[in-house]
């Protein structure tokens, strides 16, 4: 049950109401920025983790299959719940943009200032391209499967070409120690994290290689299939959380 | 309520003098965390050492020593088929620049050999000034860290001393420090300021309460303007189109970029140093006294050498047992290792080239309890193991013998 109104007896709130009711958005507002940089941040940092964390744990494999299957997760419940009842598509980009702001309070604090690492080395990915489609994808479309499909699909293949200006750089091949290695590799081995040895790296690590080198598009894919999954879920968990059960008066 | 309120303002008052005394941080680094038979019965560190103690920032320091893998590798823990020679430091104070292993430069895991020896080399520079106790030490995959000698180091200095500059492969030095860092920011700011234009586009209106009634009105086509669509239509269609013009550009402006590199590095043990077959030493028997903290070895020497040798230190776990008998300058101990001269040997007499003696050893030192290594008697697993370091001195010759055994707790 939820607080149906006749469109023969709506009115506009006007006066002191109106001024209420926007009072009540911005708090809610700021409510839901902080809500989003805490939890969504903590999700992020307990599930992608190490993969956001180091330039060298960005690889061609899995940083690019397990970045979006766990980012879309909390922009697909809140799409569910401002797009549902409030026609308001900016779901996915106010998350992301909460987990942004969150992830670089604490790469700048935490990483840097207490941990003396160099924020080069902990620069976070951006998923911003793919929050902007999937919210433009869910307002034109205003249907939960095209956006599952093609939203889910477009936020996982946009995600490397997205991130590839920011760490391209640090894929430059180095001599090193007799070896060939690439910038971020050396951000690993001369910046030293002592619970962090290399075998943990949990990087190119699978049998995505039956197209040659081209492990990248594949593991997109696969990502994108993935979140073609994820998004219709965590958008029901959106709208379990999203009850309007004891509300009849509005 | 004002039983309460006292108990309130003591408790607050303790608090606040607590806060005032001056507190130490924490310098260890879970040493005597690890199960005592992984300790002894891993990596086996010897003869590591520093190449000063006191430096600058920007100046380089090196530890050096050797490791042997224990034959008797537990059977409950993983074989080290991947390790990795790390140095615990609180965060990167200083970075590590070289590492060398049998005289091999290396930089990723490598699969070490038990029963191989092994000697190592790691540079380090210092990048912050300060007092830091560090070690050098082994991630072991799957088992933990086991720790190497440490010492306190001390970085003098300024930060801003510090430079690290690299080259590419094309030859272009980069500043490690910086790298990457403003580009990485302007990519950033890029997309949260579009971000931000499309929140601020919506959040300019009124939002919940309004929203929801109109929705709930039915007057839905209100709520989404022909100018909505046309801004999504517009990021529907550009913001692919950028990402994907931008990761072309990116693409042609570092073409030899390569994927992250993740071999394991194979390098073989060098030449036997421990057991090498001169002077051999088969354990015969051992027994943990808890009473009197001490470990009495029974083991067969057999002297295959030229010339008479000694027993002059038994070693497991950064400890070392001397026997006083023997004048033993030349050992090699960290900072924080113990080095005790509790070695008491039953029949101290050198023992003759050729010949074979079964000797009783008693490792006696306080030690076993403040290292917490006597916990062995209580593990699953309660075999000990350690180095003998046998001398000859006449030559000067030592030899490493390990020692393995299981071990019987005796209680008075």
């Amino acid at each position: 049950m939820s607080a149906h109104i006749p469109v023969s007896t709506f009115k506009p709130y006007r006066g002191e109401k109106a001024r209420l009711a926007r009072a009540y958005d911005y708090l809610i507002l700021v409510l839901a920025l902080f809500l989003f940089i805490g939890s969504f941040h903590l999700h992020f940092a307990l599930t992608v983790g190490d993969w956001d964390f180091w330039v060298d744990w960005k690889d061609r494999q899995w940083w690019p299959l397990v970045t979006p299957l766990i980012g879309i997760t909390f922009p697909a419940a809140v799409q569910a719940v401002l797009w549902d009842k409030f026609r308001l598509p900016l779901g996915a980009t106010l998350c992301v943009t909460a987990l942004l702001l969150g992830t670089w309070v604490t790469r700048v604090f935490a990483y840097h200032y207490w941990n003396y690492f160099p924020i080069n080395m902990v620069l976070p990915a951006t998923m911003l391209p793919g929050a902007l489609v999937l919210d433009a994808l869910l307002m034109l479309t205003n249907s939960l499967t095209i956006t599952s499909i093609f939203g889910g699909a477009a936020f996982a293949l946009l995600f490397y070409p997205s991130n590839w200006p920011i760490f391209g750089m640090f894929h430059q091949p180095v001599e090193y120690a007799n070896s060939q290695l690439t910038v971020a590799d050396l951000f690993g081995f001369q910046y030293i994290r002592t619970g962090m040895p290399e075998y943990l790296r949990i990087i190119e690590r699978g049998t995505l290689r039956t197209y040659g080198q081209y492990a990248t598009p594949l593991s997109a894919f696969c990502s994108a299939l993935l979140c073609s999954l994820m998004y219709p879920l965590w958008w029901h968990i959106g709208k379990w959380f999203a009850s309007t059960r004891y509300l009849t008066k509005i | 309520m004002k039983t309460h309120f006292k108990t309130w303002l003591l408790a607050l008052i303790g608090l606040t003098v607590l806060s005032g005394l001056p507190m130490s941080s924490a310098q260890a680094h879970g040493e005597k965390a690890l199960e005592p038979f992984i300790r002894m019965r891993t990596i086996q560190w010897y003869d590591v050492q520093w190449s000063t103690q006191k430096f600058n920032v920007d100046d380089e320091v090196s530890v050096s020593g050797k490791f042997h893998v224990a034959e008797d590798w537990p059977i409950s823990v993983p074989k080290p088929e991947a390790s990795f020679l790390n140095i615990s430091t609180p965060g990167p104070v200083l970075i590590r620049t070289e590492r060398y292993l049998n005289g091999k430069p290396w930089v990723n895991s490598v699969a070490l050999q038990p029963g191989g020896d092994y000697e190592f080399k790691v540079v380090l520079k210092g990048r912050l000034p300060g007092r830091y106790h560090i070690h050098p030490f082994f991630n072991l995959k799957d088992a933990g860290q086991v720790m190497g000698p440490g010492a306190w180091l001390e970085i003098g200095g300024a930060a801003s001393d510090f430079s690290n500059t690299i080259k590419t492969i094309s030859g272009e030095a980069i500043d490690m420090e910086s790298f990457g860092l403003s580009n990485g920011i302007f990519w950033h700011l890029f997309w949260g300021l579009l971000a931000a234009a499309w929140l601020i586009w919506w959040v300019c209106r009124p939002l919940f309460i309004s929203r929801y009634r109109m929705l709930e009105a039915g007057l839905e086509h209100e709520l989404v303007t022909k100018n909505d669509k046309l801004i999504a239509k517009l990021i529907l269609v550009g913001v692919p189109v950028l990402v994907l013009v931008l990761n072309e550009i990116t693409a042609n402006r570092y073409p030899d970029a390569i994927p992250l590199q993740a071999g394991l590095d194979q390098i073989l043990p060098l030449p036997a140093q421990v057991n090498a077959g001169t002077v051999n030493v088969d354990t015969l028997k051992a027994e943990y006294n808890v009473a009197q903290r001490s470990m009495v070895l029974q083991v067969k020497v057999d002297n295959r050498s030229q010339s008479p040798v000694r027993i002059g230190e038994f070693s497991t776990s950064n400890v070392h047992f001397l026997n006083p008998a023997l004048s033993l300058s030349g050992v090699m101990t960290g900072d924080n290792d113990i080095t005790s001269p509790g070695l008491s040997i039953d029949d101290d007499k050198p023992i003759e080239p050729g010949e074979q003696r079964v000797v009783t050893l008693i490792a006696r030192d306080a030690a076993w309890e403040s290292e917490k290594l006597d916990g062995l008697i209580r593990d699953a697993d309660s075999r000990i193991g350690g180095l003998l370091f046998l001398y000859d001195e006449l030559l000067g010759q030592r030899y490493i013998s390990s020692i393995s055994a299981a071990v019987i707790p005796k209680f008075s």
